[in-house]
């Protein structure tokens, strides 16, 4: 008789090669707070006077004439300030984003500044095909923050199309912007992807200094910055996978003193569970059926040299059904294993 | 660059000084006042130096460095006693400090004068501290002497577009 029974896994929609759901979604929530807080801050200038306004200059001297104390004005000069092409891409992803091989939409985030002292629209520009990555992704899509809460929200947040809704920033004004790309099937663990995003200025951009007569917000020309008034960052995506193997063994005591399956011997079963990659296995349950012509001896289970109970109702992670012991291991990360035991008697 | 500048401004000057239209000079005054504002540009001449023109502009860009001449001589027949000029620093530009240094400065709207130095800030918190330059709101030359006929100068400052 084969009492070697068939260990299983269940509980867990992809038990092998499970991914760690931790998406962009969460990291972008986490980050919202920081993105609102950078936008509230628009009060102060940093950008420098506003294009269109008349710097009027004018002197004035006093001193005693023949009549009396006399003051006279110069003429007034009055130069205009010209639009300052600027802006700054920031990545608003604190690190890599974990992913898994295969998964769809996967969003990164950016902030957008304009540096510049104009009212100005930008271009916005996906490029999921940098080198030096080791991966690409694709489908790439981008979208505005269209409710300025820095978390890309479906259905809420508007698709960008350049040309038609190019987005129009204040002096020191931003913007968030979602890219939405797929991973590929065939990337793998510990794998990198780079995407940025890049933003230009509408009226111009190219060597600082370069200058576009007239066509400044506030009448004047408009001169590109320092920035060159094309801005880019990146975010990147990590591929964060982990896989389970489980090792089944049997030690069979008999009740003589032997090592014999005899009817009344017992048998204890071991369930090595390991985990690798660099990823996490979440919600991970370990479930084995109890082999026919045997019978299950109570409150057996162990985890990890610990007693576990029976019962399914407690807070404890062990349960049996009558014919199946169960442990919910949770989340477990890469590079550890969980060893689980329980007996039975041969009938 | 700034022996450059400062030939440059010497050569306006030359040119500009007969170029005091009378029309500046109002006809009851004796004393005729010009106000001429430069802005400094970077030149890159054919031998890889770069060189700094000045140009009268019809428009700058935050971060311009400009310069500002101010031209006065007595026209009339009898000297000007007590003679100061104020400029008041336009809102959008920052002092940079002048070519002589005789200047005395005002940093709350022209209540109180002096040297930069002797100046002190008060912050909107209340928070006092040393003037700074960027806080400069107005310029005053003031002339221990009389401004006697047919005598003229120029006074010069710097500032930079906010």
């Amino acid at each position: 008789m084969n009492y070697v029974g068939k260990a299983c896994l269940t509980g867990c929609l992809q038990p092998v090669g499970a991914i760690v759901k931790r998406g962009a979604m969460t990291l972008a929530a986490t980050l919202s707070v920081m993105t609102l807080g950078t936008v509230g801050m628009s009060a102060a200038n940093a950008a420098g006077t506003i294009a269109g306004t008349d710097i009027l200059n004018t002197a004035q001297a006093s001193y005693d004439g023949p009549g009396g104390p006399v003051v006279i004005d110069s003429n007034t000069v009055t130069i205009t300030v010209d639009e300052l092409l600027d802006v700054t891409v920031a990545s608003a992803d604190p690190g890599d984003i974990a992913v898994d091989s295969g998964a769809t939409q996967q969003v990164t985030t950016y902030q957008v500044t304009n540096t510049g002292n104009g009212n100005e629209a930008f271009t916005l520009t996906a490029d999921t095909a940098k080198g030096g990555d080791d991966f690409d992704t694709s489908n790439a899509v981008i979208y505005l923050d269209t409710d300025d809460n820095g978390v890309f929200d479906p259905g809420v947040d508007t698709i960008y199309s350049p040309g038609s809704n190019d987005p129009v920033l204040a002096p020191d004004a931003s913007v968030n912007v979602f890219i939405l790309s797929d991973i590929p099937v065939s990337a793998t663990d510990g794998q990198r992807a780079e995407v940025e995003l890049s933003a230009v200025a509408i009226t111009g951009s190219g060597t600082p200094g370069t200058s576009f007569a007239g066509q400044g917000d506030g009448g004047g020309d408009a001169v590109v910055g320092s920035t060159g008034a094309d801005g880019e960052a990146s975010s990147f995506f990590l591929i964060q996978a982990a896989q389970v193997a489980l090792a089944k063994s049997a030690t069979v005591t008999d009740q003589f003193g032997g090592n014999q399956p005899v009817p009344g011997a017992t048998i204890t079963y071991q369930l090595v569970a390991t985990i690798t990659g660099s990823g996490s296995l979440t919600n991970l349950n370990i479930t084995d059926d109890i082999p026919t012509d045997t019978t299950y001896t109570a409150e057996s289970i162990t985890l990890e040299g610990a007693n576990l109970t029976d019962s399914d109702a407690d807070a404890d992670a062990g349960s049996f059904d009558g014919s199946e012991i169960a442990v919910s291991l949770g989340t477990v990360p890469g590079g550890q294993t969980r060893t689980i035991t329980f007996q039975v008697t041969i009938d | 660059m700034k022996i450059n500048l400062l030939k440059r401004l010497a050569m306006l000057a030359a040119l500009a000084i007969p170029g005091i239209t009378p029309g500046v000079a109002m006809a009851a005054n004796n004393v005729a006042l010009s106000s001429d504002v430069f802005v400094e540009r970077k030149i890159e001449n054919a031998d890889g130096q770069t060189a700094v023109m000045l140009e009268e502009p019809k428009t700058v860009i935050p971060g311009d460095n400009l310069v500002f001449v101010v031209k006065y001589k007595n026209v009339g027949s009898t000297p000007a006693t007590d003679f100061s000029v104020t400029n008041p620093l336009p809102k959008a530009v920052a002092f940079n400090g002048t070519s002589d240094g005789t200047e005395i400065v005002s940093v709350d709207g022209g209540k109180n004068w002096g040297p930069l130095s002797a100046l002190t800030y008060t912050r909107a918190n209340g928070e006092v501290r040393p003037a700074l330059m960027s806080d400069v709101t107005h310029i005053k030359w003031k002339f221990n002497r009389s401004l006697s006929v047919g005598s003229e100068g120029k006074l010069v400052f710097r500032g930079t577009v906010k």
